[in-house]
């Protein structure tokens, strides 16, 4: 673990400090925030594989400096950076930015270690380094906002003194109902709350869910009022008191702020802790947690929602950022320079240095410094990145295009597209919906991956010598193109409860009423429905499993009790219904000689290797094969057996009779699953077999006698 | 006619039997007035001139022959009489009476007691277009001791949870604790619809509705249907967000998929005024909604609309327990500006009666007797030396000399021996308190009733 001073701002500002906190030493603590610059999840993958999702460029500035910017207005004076994947590059962002001027209102230490793979463990390192004095802010290094928060800080500090350390955080929501743009359809939270105390009772992700479930208890907390609200958007930015820090350390099965918040819940009555929430109407404050909401944010800082965080502001005081602001929220850096009839129509951000051709049309887009566009280019909610170059007659619909790429002539990039860093593409090729293309081979991460845990990665430098020689495929990239196509929906999260997430978040519902079902029988309230039947592949495993057994009973000669002790305990360990343990036991047992002898052994082979079996584990059968409906079920998993050996059908009778000799099955079941109406041609057919109707003759005639006997 | 109205009195009071066993509940005094009399005097003063009572035959006697309700009611009272016998609900009720229901309907109960001002609840009613609008009241705590319970009053009653949406109107949920036990469950629909829901406990439901016409069609297409409270009311909040109702092609489809006779009755419910058209072309042109967030049209389409007024002050007793009961008659006088003593009381000028006490007519009060916070009906004989405090005494009441009682209910007809001293006790009809007996917090019923029990 290294932590690492920034050096410039802090030994004179330090100094500053403590000289005030000699004059006033009952002076207010200062303001601490701890801010995580990783996500500890790949949904950014493979954008992120060349920069840390923090400094992605959002409207041209990085993700990072809008999170510091927001800390210091609302009156951070210290704040901790905790960074891991590629924390170099971090680190040498803020040491140019003006956070670590001397003149910077608001310390900024940068902390990096690669131990880092969760939230919990950056707040346990906090508590572990006690580097928090009192209430601190936790953000996250993509969190855009412009919330006041010391209203909701006041709240918290009151809540504090009026009941000793109960209350312990303090989360900030913005309300953005079901329908507004900025709702987070991976965030999409339901808070039941105290209609007084703004206590948080009751917090879930509900994308899944189709019926909302409250647990009763939350309802006795004594008030007689209560809130349910869909209409939040979690900002991710959190008033903690420092207890967060140790009860993380406490409970270390704490990954994130989910597993915080539901564990404190739920422990309520137990560690005596609360939550309570802020929710703020006017302010604006969002993460960045995937490509949809990138969208999203960039386009209402564009808006100018954020205000004051706005492009012409140049709150990160870069130089050559500086910018104008035409109407229509057109805002252009210096040097740009545009082509005959080209039209910027609204929303558009256009950096330095940039120039673009003549009759492009531009709309809701962002153009980063140094890029190079053609003529009749096409751009609507593309978020052009720095240094790319794009060739004439290029069409291109809410797409993500990175550092240095070039798309080629004529080529057109349809909705939710992401040109990863240096990628080629073209020309003239259509990308489908959703392509993400990138210099790096999807599989090159599964080669070096095997440890469980996902930070955004651990291995930070590229492997240059690779095994494989790996080919661009021009039927994805086009034929000057360079790049491999990545397959967006096998990206899986660990972080976030098993969902499997790509890298745009999930599609917002436009449909309202689709899952509003229809009331079949509203007194059938609970959804509760069996569980589905074992999947496929249960059922296989256990025939596997059940075939080993019988395998190993025979090497060495294990008793048919234990076998079918060995077999009741597979049966529940697969959660197999009777049923199915008899007709895959049947089963297994009439493969046997296949699987013993090999497939082509002939039809006398195989009787003569089946029927010393079936003596050996009769009582196995007669365990399982009891009722008469047992005796059908049996017999109609032979008969399927049967059928799929066509060439064995003499070997069915011997087997019959066999059975019957051992008692395991009557001759009334018998009868009666031949009289039975078979319903294909082939088991009629299978019935129509010689050795099986005399067997039956006899089974009728020895039936007849024993009458007779009577 | 807008409205037509329906007084539901016919209950039996079976929450405070010890009262009503020889009493019908709608005859209970309260303030020296019939039960009976407070709801029609509701409709009276917003301008109601007709109210359908439904009530038993025993009711019905004592309603044309009591002259002082014949005065005090002016308006027409339309009394349809049903079987006790019959076990009939609410919702029985009102098909029972189905041919005289011409328009919309306000039912209302004859055990409530309210300063409401109704034009609220009817208000939602015509704003909405509503299929009910109800109303509700915060729960008052009751802080009187109640005669026969012990301690304070259980916290064990079942609540009931009351959602509403944001403008605290639109009536969204309803269900009782009771069943609740695996969790309260919402459809994630209707979270979408209305992304702020206000869970209400501790409302008190006045059982007064108005209701569609539409609804005493469906209710006589759906026998099984007894109670508009118990299983009407919920099921037409939970049918505001049923899909088949909502959208209108569904309807169609479902004609064959579902049930025949399902659908035949949710159309009953939709069957809406010949107004409907219009109605619906008002919101098309208009730029009203109903909610903000989302685009969709008003009401997100819904034809079926549920809303409630929950009154945050003001008085509304439902008079249906011992405690409501002693409550409404400590609060309901100070409400009128009857004389406290009845012109034709007998009052001695040596007694001394609280001006926060009411006698009524026919008493006879006697010398050296103190009355304060109680209530006196009718006929009532009162002698020497006694002392009253925070009493109901009932209508042909007979105290002895030297009584002395307190925080107690004396039911009509009941005698109360000389020097009897009795705290916190419910006496009943036509029983005899032995003198010089000392009763604390007991409820004094005579034994064939104790078999009722």
């Amino acid at each position: 673990v290294t932590r690492l001073r920034v050096k410039p701002g802090e030994s004179i500002l330090e100094t500053s400090k403590r000289t005030n906190s000699r004059q006033l030493p009952e002076e207010q603590p200062l303001l601490q925030a701890v801010l995580v610059a990783d996500s500890f999840n790949r949904r950014f993958f493979p954008i992120t594989k060349d920069q840390p999702r923090a400094l992605l460029p959002l409207a041209n500035v990085s993700m990072i400096d809008y999170t510091l910017e927001f800390l210091t207005s609302t009156g951070v004076q210290e704040t901790f950076v905790f960074c891991c994947w590629m924390a170099s590059k971090i680190k040498e962002h803020l040491r140019k930015s003006k956070w670590c001027r001397p003149t910077s209102p608001n310390v900024v230490h940068v902390i990096t270690s690669d131990l880092y793979r969760s939230l919990g463990d950056v707040l346990r390192d906090v508590d572990a380094k006690a580097l928090v004095r009192s209430d601190f802010l936790l953000v996250y290094g993509d969190v855009v906002s412009n919330i006041d928060i010391s209203q909701a800080l006041q709240e918290h500090k009151q809540r504090r003194n009026m009941d000793k350390n109960v209350s312990v955080m303090t989360m900030i929501f913005k309300e953005s109902p079901p329908g507004h743009k900025t709702r987070c359809e991976d965030d999409d939270i339901i808070i039941a709350m105290d209609g007084k105390s703004k206590r948080i009772l009751h917090y879930q992700r509900a994308q899944a869910l189709k019926r909302l479930h409250f647990p009763m208890n939350i309802f006795h907390s004594g008030s007689d009022e209560f809130e349910i609200r869909f209409d939040l958007l979690d900002c991710h930015i959190s008033i903690c008191s420092p207890q967060v820090a140790e009860l993380f350390t406490d409970n270390f099965d704490y990954q994130t702020k989910n597993d915080f918040v539901r564990g404190l819940l739920v422990n309520e009555e137990i560690l005596g802790n609360q939550i309570h929430m802020h929710v703020t109407k006017d302010g604006y404050g969002a993460r960045v947690s995937n490509l949809l909401m990138y969208d999203t944010v960039s386009s209402d800082t564009i808006r100018r929602w954020v205000y004051p965080i706005t492009p012409e502001a140049n709150f990160a005081d870069q130089e050559g950022q500086s910018c104008t602001h035409s109407r229509h929220n057109v805002y252009r850096e210096t040097g740009v320079s545009l082509g005959h009839g080209s039209q910027m129509e609204e929303n558009v951000l256009i950096g330095r240095n940039t120039m673009i051709g003549a009759n492009c049309t531009i709309s809701n887009t962002v153009i980063g410094a140094n890029c190079v566009i053609g003529d009749n280019v096409t751009l609507d909610r593309a978020y052009i990145w720095n240094r790319v170059h794009i060739a004439d007659d290029v069409k291109v619909k809410q797409s993500v295009i990175c550092d240095n790429v070039e798309v080629k002539h004529g080529v057109v990039l349809n909705e939710q597209c992401v040109l990863a860093y240096n990628v080629v593409v073209g020309p003239d090729i259509t990308l489908p919906e959703g392509t993400v293309l990138s210099m790096h081979h999807p599989d090159e991460e599964d080669d070096e991956d095997d440890d469980e845990f996902l930070s955004d990665d651990n291995d930070v430098g590229y492997r240059k010598d690779k095994t494989k020689q790996k080919v661009f495929n021009p039927a994805e990239v086009g034929s000057e193109g360079k790049g491999y196509r990545w397959k967006t929906s096998s990206l899986e999260d660990t972080e976030e409860d098993e969902l499997a997430e790509c890298i745009w978040g999930l599609v917002l519902n436009a449909d309202p009423e689709s899952d509003s079902e229809s009331e079949v029988s509203e007194g059938s309230h609970d959804l509760g429905s069996h569980p589905a039947s074992p999947e496929l592949d249960d059922v296989k495993v256990f025939q596997n499993e059940v075939h080993g057994t019988l395998q190993r009973g025979l090497d060495e000669n294990i008793s048919c009790d234990n076998l079918v002790l060995e077999i009741n305990s597979l049966k529940y360990a697969y959660n197999i219904s009777l049923k199915e343990v008899m007709q895959i036991l049947i089963r297994v047992v009439l493969e046997f000689p296949f699987h013993q002898q090999g497939a082509q052994i002939s039809t006398a082979q195989y009787s003569s290797h089946l029927l010393p079996l079936l003596k050996k584990w009769a009582p196995v059968f007669k365990n399982y094969v009891k009722r008469p409906q047992d005796q059908l079920d049996c017999l109609a998993s032979m008969e399927e057996v049967f059928l799929e050996r066509e060439t064995h059908w003499a070997a069915l009778v011997k087997v019959l009779m066999s059975m019957y000799q051992l008692e395991i099955l009557e001759e009334e079941g018998i009868m009666h699953w031949f009289n039975q109406g078979s319903t294909t041609d082939k088991s009629q057919q299978l019935r129509r077999n010689q050795g099986l109707l005399k067997f039956i003759q006899w089974l009728q005639e020895a039936e007849e006698s024993s009458e007779g006997d009577e | 006619m807008e409205l037509q109205a329906v007084l539901m009195a016919a209950g039996g009071g079976s929450r405070m039997m010890d009262l009503t066993y020889n009493t019908p509940k709608p005859l209970l005094p309260v303030g020296n007035r019939p039960l009976i009399w407070y709801p029609p005097n509701l409709l009276e003063r917003v301008g109601f001139e007709e109210v359908i009572v439904i009530t038993t035959k025993e009711v019905q006697k004592t309603l044309s022959t009591d002259q002082r309700l014949k005065t005090d009611v002016k308006m027409r009272l339309d009394v349809v009489c049903i079987q006790e016998e019959a076990d009939m609900g609410t919702a029985d009720a009102l098909r029972h009476i189905q041919q005289k229901i011409k328009t919309d309907i306000l039912v209302v109960s004859c055990d409530l007691i309210t300063d409401v001002a109704l034009h609220e609840v009817v208000d939602l009613f015509r704003a909405h277009s509503a299929t009910l609008s109800m109303l509700m009241s915060k729960v008052h705590e009751f802080t009187e001791t109640v005669p026969g319970q012990k301690g304070k009053k259980k916290a064990g009653e079942q609540r009931d949870f009351v959602g509403v949406d944001i403008t605290g109107k639109r009536l969204l949920f309803m269900a009782n604790e009771a069943d609740l036990d695996e969790g309260l469950v919402l459809r994630k629909s209707i979270m979408r619809k209305h992304p702020r829901m206000l869970i209400k406990t501790g409302l008190l439901d006045a059982h007064l509705y108005c209701l569609k016409r539409s609804v005493v069609d469906f209710l006589v297409h759906n026998k099984s249907v007894t109670s508009i409270r118990g299983e009407l009311v919920p099921y037409l909040v939970r049918k505001q967000f049923s899909k088949s109702l909502n959208s209108q092609n569904a309807t169609e489809d479902s004609e064959k998929n579902h049930k025949q006779q399902d659908t035949h009755h949710n159309l009953e419910l939709l069957s809406t005024s010949k107004d409907e058209a219009l109605l619906q072309l008002a919101r098309e042109r208009s730029c009203w909604n109903d909610h903000r967030g989302d685009m969709s049209e008003a009401y997100h389409g819904g034809k079926l609309r549920c809303y409630v007024h929950i009154m945050e002050e003001g008085m509304c007793y439902r008079v249906n327990t011992l405690a409501a009961y002693i409550e409404a008659n400590r609060v309901v006088p100070k409400l009128f500006e009857d004389p406290p003593i009845h012109p034709a009381a007998v009052v001695s000028e040596r007694s001394l009666v609280g001006s926060d006490s009411i006698i009524g007519p026919l008493c006879q009060i006697s010398d050296r007797t103190s009355i304060k916070r109680s209530n006196v009906g009718t006929s009532t004989t009162i002698k020497e030396k006694v002392k009253i405090t925070n009493s109901i005494i009932m209508n042909g009441v007979t105290i002895e000399e030297g009584c002395n009682i307190q925080g107690s209910v004396i039911c009509n007809n009941a005698v109360i021996g000389r020097g009897a001293d009795i705290k916190y006790c419910l006496v009943g009809s036509g029983q005899r308190v032995e003198p010089e007996a000392e009763r604390t917090n007991e409820v004094i019923v005579g034994s064939d009733q104790l078999m009722e029990i």
